[in-house]
């Protein structure tokens, strides 16, 4: 009885989890059809004079756009003022709002001395501040990093906080007992330990970055992505403006992706992070 | 010459000289005149304790007697209002839980807070003597409960610690793996020879592994046994009753 029917039921196995495996393909290629579909509609109408192409100019206009631009170098000198100008705000602001949410999150006297305030600035919406911010840095690189700043700072604190809080006690206790020092303490069960938290807090940091970037960009400036989207609406240049659009959008969400790969890589030992783990 | 008196003293309380097969041994810990007290409640009562290198002791009592409020102030986790706690070096701890970090593989955890000094080698020979050769870059996760205590053990010794602290380390573990880690720590600490202060609710565990059994009662050591010195058997019965259990 055992024999036969222990083949049958491999079998029977295999076949459906291959399905599964088809099943899942297909999924996947459909998710793409309905965006390609209104790609080929957009670009049809445009061809065919259904919308003019000063409201909304065809796809392969855009893409030729991008590409003459591409080829002169003067994309990538704009994406690279508006990368830097990201990198640094980012590192700024992440480095204080860590610091500030470890030395929070793990001292009552921190807490009672930092937090109240950090609270206040941070109900402040953070554009509120652009006219102070140009008053204080002029419309100079410093003005838009401290903007950038200002905004990845809270998420990264807020998160740090309740991460370190997070962290077992127990750990704690263990730390005292073999003797570890402050530093290794940090590097090794704090860090670690508050990283899920931490890593969420990296990823609303980074969707405010790009918010405040765009904003900053907007402020008179001579390089950036934001720039060239503020001259192209002098000229009435549709495509360029669309170009910067999808630029803004292909890396919010490349900067996703990558903090997602961080996540994958740094939590490895939590099981429901890793992959392939049951 | 005072700490010689000190020392003195707590073995006259302690036992009776003729008797401590541990009496030129070097010190492992003492304690004399331990106070410690949560509100207005007394938990330990001018406590004297002495340990040697090598001795394995029992700490037995009823929840809520104090016992280990005594291990960690002997750790250093907990702050005693008054009395003299002498070891020499830092204390190694095994808790009940295994307390490995979770995002740290085998052997950084056996070699925590000490990577250099000890390196993989160090915590390899560790994991060797635990049995568990071979598992030194695995995650926490990927091991039993048997084995992650396993490896406490080994991050514990691998300090080559004078006196060992083992906060109820077996209680969490299924009876099978408890009896293998009995045999385990008496082989460690026969080869290492630390002094070794073990607090339990286990009769039988005190019985198998300890060289003196004391029993505690609110705050204070109300009894001490040596194994050696009893028929086999007969010691259980008297231990329970000292704890409150009648067996008739």
């Amino acid at each position: 009885m055992a024999e036969i029917s222990s083949p049958l039921q491999d079998f029977s196995a295999d076949s459906r989890s291959g399905f599964a495996i088809r099943k899942a393909t297909l999924y996947s290629v459909l998710s793409w059809l309905a965006p390609l579909l209104l790609l080929c509609l957009w670009e049809a109408a445009s061809q065919l004079g259904l919308i003019a192409s000063q409201v909304m100019p065809a796809p392969s206009r855009v893409a030729e756009t991008g590409w003459q631009l591409a080829i002169t170098g003067e994309l990538f000198v704009h994406l690279g003022a508006s990368l830097l100008r990201a990198t640094a705000g980012f590192a700024i602001g992440g480095s204080i709002g860590f610091a500030l949410g470890v030395a929070v999150g793990f001292s009552p006297l921190a807490h009672a001395l930092l937090d109240r305030s950090i609270q206040m600035i941070r109900a402040i919406p953070f554009l509120a501040m652009l006219p102070l911010v140009i008053v204080w840095f002029g419309v100079d690189e410093g003005g838009k990093i401290f903007l950038v700043s200002l905004a990845v700072l809270f998420p990264i604190y807020i998160n740090t906080v309740l991460g370190v809080r997070q962290i077992d006690p127990k750990l704690m206790e263990l730390a005292k007992v073999t003797g570890m020092n402050w530093p290794a303490i940090v590097r090794r069960i704090i860090l670690p330990g508050a990283m899920p938290s931490i890593l969420t807090g990296v990823r609303y940091a980074l969707a405010h970055a790009w918010l405040a970037l765009v904003i900053a960009e907007t402020l008179a400036t001579t390089k950036g992505i934001g720039f060239l989207a503020m001259d192209a609406r002098e000229f009435l240049q549709t495509d360029v403006i669309l170009l910067t659009i999808i630029i803004y959008s292909v890396i919010g969400v490349g900067a996703d992706a990558l903090a997602r790969l961080l996540e994958t890589r740094l939590l490895g030992w939590h099981p429901n992070f890793a992959k392939g783990a049951r | 010459m005072n700490k010689l008196v000190n020392i003195a003293k707590s073995i006259a309380i302690n036992a009776p000289a003729e008797s401590d097969p541990f009496l030129n041994v070097p010190l492992a810990v003492s304690v004399s005149g331990l106070e410690r007290r949560y509100g207005e409640r007394l938990v330990i009562k001018s406590l004297d304790i002495t340990i040697r290198k090598g001795e394995f002791v029992a700490l037995l009592g009823e929840s809520g007697c104090g016992k280990t409020t005594l291990l960690r102030a002997l750790a250093g986790l907990d702050a005693p209002d008054a009395g003299r706690i002498e070891a020499p070096g830092r204390p190694a701890v095994v808790f009940q839980e295994h307390r490995l970090l979770p995002w740290a593989s085998v052997w950084e955890n056996v070699a925590l807070g000490n990577e250099k000094a000890i390196g993989k080698d160090g915590a390899s020979r560790a994991l060797g003597e635990v049995g568990l050769a071979g598992r030194e870059d695995d995650w926490p996760r990927n091991l039993s409960g048997g084995q992650a205590q396993r490896v406490a053990l080994a991050r514990a010794l691998v300090r080559d610690p004078k006196l060992l602290l083992l906060d109820e380390p077996f209680a969490a573990l299924d009876a099978l793996t408890r009896i293998k880690m009995h045999v385990l720590v008496r082989e460690l600490v026969s080869r290492h020879r630390p002094g070794v202060l073990i607090v339990t609710h286990d009769v039988d565990e005190a019985v198998v592994l300890a060289d003196r059994i004391l029993v505690m009662r609110s705050g204070q050591i109300a009894a001490s046994y040596r194994p050696a010195e009893h028929a086999p058997g007969e010691l259980r019965p008297l231990l329970l009753d000292e704890l409150g259990v009648t067996t008739h």
